[in-house]
């Protein structure tokens, strides 16, 4: 039974739209998969002597497993953002005679073959074979292996019952936000070694095999976790639930001065704080904002001149996150309505100004939030003005044009069980060029003349960006207008 | 009022529509049937240029669609649910929706009215989205909203599917009064022969992406429906 489930998902995948449509981006994805994973190999092979040579300890296996820690803490954060569940459509099976401990068997093991599973022995595997089994022999490196993979895997159901479980509500943000905190607060205050606290776990698998029969019973008890709560939650939650629309009502009234585009920007607004989805994204946004606390009143970014390069991004991301986030899947939040929008007179033109009003008033409130970090100092003040220019006139464009490369439909009227369509590592790894952008302006400038200039650099091109923006934004609504036949039929996932 | 030439679409190597020539004067209704496959909503589709032909052209008032968007303006259509915006209550789509049209809060009053008894009292002042209310409150939201700011040709596609039977008598009533008073072309597309016959003053019968009929005489209509869908 659960053959037959795991066969349909794959012929399901294989003839999404996506899929078909984006065989090139696939290849390409799947290039920088294998790229990304190979790097993770081979530093996985030179990490003994990166351990001692560069970081001059004295014992690789001590040290790696005094950190393996912090490695997990960093696995749980990014697992957390990036796992997703195999959707298998519920309703499609969920009236059929087939047990529904089958239909969840066969979801949760599509969930395990994934490449993050194999990161952990791409970078451990090869440490394992050159230094471990030379030091203590072939058994116990493969007991040391063994618990470190087990103990990634039991990780892999964890965040898949954790996700589903806490998904959406301020706990889950908040525990995986003070994950972050401790690693990297223990990590450079040095309050707490709490790596050293877990390193004897980890040396005792060199010389017992107990911490693997261990750890595969918790990486068995993950597993039924994680099934039990998935088998009792396998209902169509939204037919029972009903959202309240007291709740949700609130218009955003000045935006109507801004015409049609400033209505579409308030029913985008209505949009966004009605489904669960696009409330994480909002409520991202916030906690982002506190993430300069972890980097402003660190002595490690503390320079004698000027400041520490990391701000920029820290500033990028302090003003600009809801439209990194919620702008890579620019188009996909209006998939079930984009009928609506092409049927409109200038509907679609509308749509894309909206959006971009919708943006640009976030970013400010973003930007207006942040001010009270100039408690640390004028320059976060000038960062968060030069990134937020430059988040305005350059980035929200190159967002933008990213976004519509490939827009996949998203079905926000699905519970938020069982429901991360349109996120994936895609949508992940198109963030890396965005942050890379203000540093391609600032560097060279920052490096040639000092560290201001550079400021003065991308608050100069953002303030040009700003200037020939209804030039672009037209250009953006061009290009959706341009494509709306190909947009629409993906959205109705036709061929 | 509409006018179709040369129109095809080709999906790979099957042509789904052909069409050689259609044209709809204003204030006529016209029915559409056919068999699942007959291309009925490709050939909405086609004509809200929300599917791009692969030859010919729809016009409407000298204007091809995907050309211009002036006839927007001039066209209400109710095809399915992603013409509407689910994550609303009717009452803030409606609201929207004259924003949009440029429609004061008077002239919304003035077409809910209308569609008092269509509602039912069910669909205004709940505290529903729309995506929770049931499929045939759901459709009369869509028609309701088609035919508001006034439009001189209204699409609506399967009307009458999942309406009760006195839903479906008040929208027939709607649709000719529409009509009569506003002189307004309906384009229906049906698989409920009685009532397209009832309020169509012409049927044209599509097989396979093809018009293999187009009847304009009433008194014969019923039976040449008949005798084309009768199986044995």
């Amino acid at each position: 039974m659960v053959k037959t489930l795991i066969k349909l998902e794959v012929l399901k995948r294989i003839r999404g739209t996506s899929f078909a449509r984006s065989l090139a981006i696939g290849i390409l994805m799947l290039f920088l998969g294998v790229l990304l994973l190979g790097y993770l190999f081979l530093f996985g092979l030179f990490m003994n002597r990166l351990v001692t040579d560069v970081l001059e300890k004295p014992d690789a296996i001590i040290f790696i497993n005094s950190n393996l820690l912090y490695f997990f803490l960093l696995e749980l954060i990014y697992r957390y953002f990036i796992q997703q569940l195999p959707v298998i459509n519920l309703e499609n099976y969920l009236h059929l005679p087939i047990p529904k401990s089958g239909i969840i068997h066969s979801l949760l093991v599509c969930s395990f073959l994934s490449p993050l599973n194999i990161v952990a022995l791409l970078i451990f595997g090869p440490f394992a074979f050159v230094e471990v089994m030379v030091v203590y022999g072939i058994a116990p490196a493969m007991v040391w292996l063994g618990a470190i993979l087990l103990t990634s895997w039991s990780m892999h159901w964890f965040v898949l019952w954790f996700k589903q479980r806490f998904e959406d509500s301020l706990i889950g943000t908040l525990v995986v936000f003070s994950a972050l905190l401790i690693s990297i607060g223990s990590n450079y205050f040095g309050v707490y070694d709490l790596g050293g606290f877990f390193e004897p776990v980890f040396t005792f698998a060199l010389e017992n095999p107990a911490p693997i029969v261990l750890l595969a019973i918790v990486f068995i008890l993950s597993y039924f976790l994680c099934f039990a709560f998935y088998r009792q939650n396998a209902y169509l939650e939204e037919l029972a639930e009903g959202e309240h629309l007291q709740f949700a009502n609130q218009d955003l009234g000045f935006l109507s001065k801004f015409g049609l585009a400033g209505e579409m920007a308030n029913l985008e607004w209505k949009l966004i704080i009605r489904h669960k989805k696009s409330r994480t994204y909002l409520m991202l946004c916030l906690f982002f904002l506190l993430y300069g606390l972890i980097f402003y009143t660190n002595p490690a970014y503390r320079v004698e001149t000027g400041f520490s390069y990391l701000f920029i991004f820290v500033g990028t991301f302090i003003t600009g996150i809801f439209m990194l986030q919620y702008g890579q899947l620019f188009l996909s939040w209006n998939s079930p309505t984009f009928d609506f929008y092409t049927h409109q007179k200038n509907g679609l033109r509308a749509l894309v100004r909206g959006k971009y009003l919708l943006f640009s008033g976030i970013s400010f409130a973003c930007f207006i939030l942040s001010v009270p970090y100039v408690y640390f100092g004028w320059n976060v003040l000038f960062i968060h003005l030069a990134t937020f220019l430059f988040n305005m006139g350059v980035t929200i464009h190159l967002v933008i044009y990213l976004a519509l490369w490939k827009p996949k439909p998203m079905n926000l009227n699905k519970g938020s069980v069982f429901n991360y369509e349109g996120m994936g590592l895609s949508q992940f790894l198109m963030i890396i060029p965005l942050v890379a952008v203000p540093y391609v302006v600032f560097l060279p400038v920052a490096y040639w003349f000092g560290d201001y200039f550079g400021l003065l650099a991308l608050s100069i091109i953002g303030a040009f960006g700003l200037l020939v923006f209804p030039k672009i934004s037209t250009k953006m609504a061009d290009v959706v207008v341009d494509k709306k036949y190909e947009i629409s039929a993906a959205f109705r996932q036709e061929l | 009022m509409i006018k179709i030439k040369d129109l095809k679409k080709i999906y790979g190597s099957t042509t789904v529509l052909n069409i050689p020539e259609l044209t709809i004067p204003k204030s006529q209704c016209i029915g559409l049937v056919g068999n699942n496959g007959a291309g009925k909503t490709t050939l909405f589709r086609i004509m809200l240029d929300l599917v791009r032909a692969t030859e010919g052209f729809v016009s409407i008032d000298e204007e091809e669609v995907n050309k211009g968007e002036q006839w927007k303006t001039k066209v209400g259509a109710y095809l399915d649910e992603n013409m509407l915006l689910s994550y609303l209550s009717p009452e803030e789509y409606f609201r929207a929706l004259i924003k949009i049209y440029r429609l004061s809060e008077e002239d919304l009053q003035l077409h809910l009215a209308k569609f008092a008894d269509f509602f039912n009292g069910e669909i205004l002042g709940s505290k529903k989205y729309i995506r929770d209310l049931s499929k045939g409150n759901i459709k009369k939201v869509g028609i309701a909203a088609a035919l508001l700011g006034k439009p001189e040709a209204v699409l609506l596609d399967e009307p009458f599917e999942n309406l009760d039977p006195s839903s479906q008598i008040r929208l027939k009533k709607l649709i000719l009064k529409e009509k009569e008073e506003n002189l307004v072309t309906f384009l229906i597309s049906s698989h409920d022969l009685n009532h397209v016959t009832e309020i169509c003053e012409r049927i044209v019968l599509l097989e396979k992406g093809v018009i293999v009929r187009d009847l304009e005489d009433k008194s014969l209509m019923t039976e040449e429906l008949n005798n084309y869908f009768n199986v044995s």
